[in-house]
């Protein structure tokens, strides 16, 4: 203390260092989860790809942070903070995914106020929305229970072994798969798996997943935009702890005063009402190209020359011409799209030359 | 003024004593003043506003409606929390600010600060007691609030089970349980802001100086926090964790955002403490 009544300057050393202890507590944790990264033995990218087919997950409980930065415009009420699922386009999200085999699965969209859920608990699939009180739910059948989970059961004939080094043969001649590292992922140690195109016309610029290192599930993908440093894309879990989660997350009955749809049939798959792609898909796709060039070439609806709110957006977009027409040019970072004044649309992960020549070619 | 007689009946006490006194006048002062019991009055008239103005329209807000607004009917309890979430911008910072500005520069301003520090009482000690007295309105400031909802929103709308965000139900026991846990953790978040006020207190012999500092830094730290440029600065502003109280009507809770939220309150706290104690510690008191 008499050193600090002689030079009393010497007292805002304390709130000084308090504040960057605060502030660096935070880093110097994950420092020393970082030293734990050298446990990981190393592995060839075709050993991981076996361990991911391999990987058998009992259950799961985790929180998912995902951003994406295409370059886009900004729409008005979309973007960060909203529960709405198709707001995942821009911004970034937290997501909380719960999982216990594959008949039941929770995903939550938080919202700041609000919650979209996507809940299936064995044969009922229901989706929830805060916002509007809403609910849909759909029966499924139960013979198809675990078909939509797992795309590779057809291949099930295959061994892990052969279907890794064939899927790593289908994407060699347009891909180069490297391993690079370890990361943390989630506070876990995890390879890093990186694919980047060979061809100099993609937008891409590389592709990396983060695979875990016990569990061997994809914990995190990233994608790059050529040239670019920080991801343009990013999907990845902040924490996850394998596990059964309780089951009655998976309990879900609309409370009172619910909006309820009953959805008939075949329930609409989520990433279809996201993308609009279905729409896409009636209206006679064509594909130029091939691997991480390939362009989408489809007759689209009239959409620029209307006066709604969407129209008024796409006459903001840059026009521009050339021997194929001239048409609505948007540019993101990793995709460019265009639409036609003769009502195609054409969409790529390249740069708008390739969108002409496709359809110059088409 | 009480304080300063409690200041000076304090020398008859031995120093290694703890006497709760000088924290009680101080409590005294701090509920006592006019101009804080018309500030908490105030208070009390958005969820009141909220819930006749629900009451009395016949459509109810539906879609669209601002965050927890659209539940008012369902659920009383929801009075509290959209009333929470309109104050939580302006209204209950600018009470935490008003009390907190005050604390060292109001005394400063009126000429009782010299009073106080002729007797011998630590400065360290009257900052803490200065402080207890601001963290004390805090949370006073925000269970009223929140109680006034409750009680409104339960007489007009009336109670029961509880919808979370997540879609499934708590009965209202529970709800009642995590309103109230709602309200104290905001409360930490005014405390926190409260410390920032004490520290520009210090600073100045205007009051009105000090509080209007401290409310330019939350309103700073909301603006900044609301530029999607900056997103880095975002876990550090003050108000970045405020809205993470919505977090608790999850089913089960998110607790990430919670954490996050008390412990950078406990950072500005410890902070900015240290910085009003480095300052006054030192300061020559002129007035």
């Amino acid at each position: 203390m008499t050193s600090l009544r002689r030079r009393p300057a010497l007292r805002w050393l304390a709130p000084i260092a308090t504040a960057i202890v605060f502030v660096g507590a935070g880093s110097l944790i994950s420092a020393f989860t970082n030293a734990a990264q050298a446990d990981l033995a190393p592995r060839s990218a075709a050993q991981l790809l076996v361990d991911v087919q391999n990987a058998r997950l009992d259950g799961l409980s985790g929180t998912i942070a995902q951003s994406a930065d295409l370059g886009i415009p900004s729409l008005p009420g979309i973007g960060g903070g909203s529960s709405d699922l198709s707001s995942l386009v821009s911004g970034s999200h937290t997501l909380r995914l719960w999982y216990d085999g594959p008949d039941h699965v929770r995903l939550a969209l938080l919202g700041q106020f609000g919650e979209s859920d996507v809940v299936r608990n064995g044969a009922d699939l229901w989706t929830w929305s805060s916002t509007g009180h809403s609910a849909t739910h759909s029966a499924l059948p139960s013979n198809s229970a675990g078909h939509d989970s797992s795309p590779l059961q057809g291949e099930a004939t295959m061994t892990p072994q052969a279907a890794a080094d064939a899927a790593l043969k289908a994407i060699s001649p347009s891909t180069s798969v490297t391993t690079n590292g370890t990361d943390i992922v989630a506070g876990r140690a995890a390879y890093l798996l990186t694919l980047q195109p060979k061809s100099s016309n993609s937008l891409v610029g590389s592709v990396q997943i983060a695979i875990d290192g016990k569990t061997h599930v994809p914990t995190r993908v990233q994608v790059f935009a050529v040239g670019a440093s920080k991801p343009s894309l990013s999907v990845g879990f902040t924490s996850f702890n394998p596990g059964a989660p309780s089951s009655s997350v998976f309990g879900f009955n609309p409370p009172p005063g619910t909006k309820v749809t009953q959805e008939k049939g075949e329930p609409r798959s989520l990433t279809g009402k996201k993308t609009g792609r279905s729409a896409v898909d009636n209206a006679d796709p064509k594909v130029v190209g091939s691997g991480w060039t390939s362009v989408l070439v489809a007759s689209a609806p009239d959409v620029v020359s209307g006066s709604g709110s969407t129209a008024t957006l796409l006459q903001k977009l840059p026009e521009v011409s050339g021997t194929w027409g001239s048409g609505r040019l948007l540019e993101g970072t990793l995709f460019s799209v265009l639409l036609t004044q003769d009502g195609r649309i054409v969409v790529g992960a390249v740069p708008p030359s390739v969108l002409y020549a496709a359809l110059a070619a088409g | 003024m009480s304080a300063v007689e409690a200041g000076v009946r304090d020398v008859t006490s031995r120093p290694r004593r703890l006497s709760t006194r000088f924290l009680r006048s101080e409590l005294g002062l701090v509920f006592g003043r006019r101009r804080n019991q018309v500030g908490l009055v105030v208070l009390i008239g958005p969820p009141v506003l909220i819930s006749i103005a629900v009451k009395s329209s016949a459509s109810r807000p539906g879609r669209g409606a601002p965050d927890f607004f659209s539940s008012i009917t369902e659920n009383g309890l929801f009075v509290a929390l959209a009333a929470l979430t309109i104050e939580m911008a302006l209204f209950l910072p600018l009470a935490v600010a008003a009390v907190s500005g005050d604390s060292v520069a109001g005394e400063a301003s009126t000429g009782t600060l010299r009073y106080l520090l002729t007797v011998p009482v630590d400065r360290l000690r009257l900052l803490a007691v200065k402080y207890a007295g601001i963290v004390a309105f805090a949370f006073a400031a925000t269970l009223v609030v929140t109680a006034a909802g409750v009680l409104m929103g339960v007489v007009l709308f009336g109670g029961g089970n509880l919808t979370l965000l997540s879609g499934s139900q708590i009965g209202f026991g529970a709800g009642l349980l995590r309103v109230l846990a709602a309200a104290l953790y905001l409360g930490c978040g005014f405390a926190a802001l409260g410390a920032v006020g004490l520290f520009v207190s210090t600073l100045t012999e205007q009051p009105i100086g000090a509080t209007l500092a401290t409310v330019i830094f939350s309103a700073a730290s909301l603006i900044a926090d609301s530029i999607p440029q900056v997103s880095w600065v975002h876990p550090y502003l003050i108000t970045h964790n405020w809205t993470a109280f919505g977090d608790l009507f999850r089913s089960p809770i998110a607790w990430t955002g919670i954490e996050h939220g008390l412990y950078s309150a406990a950072g500005y706290i410890v902070v900015f403490f240290l910085a009003a104690w480095a300052r006054f510690s030192t300061k020559d008191v002129t007035s």
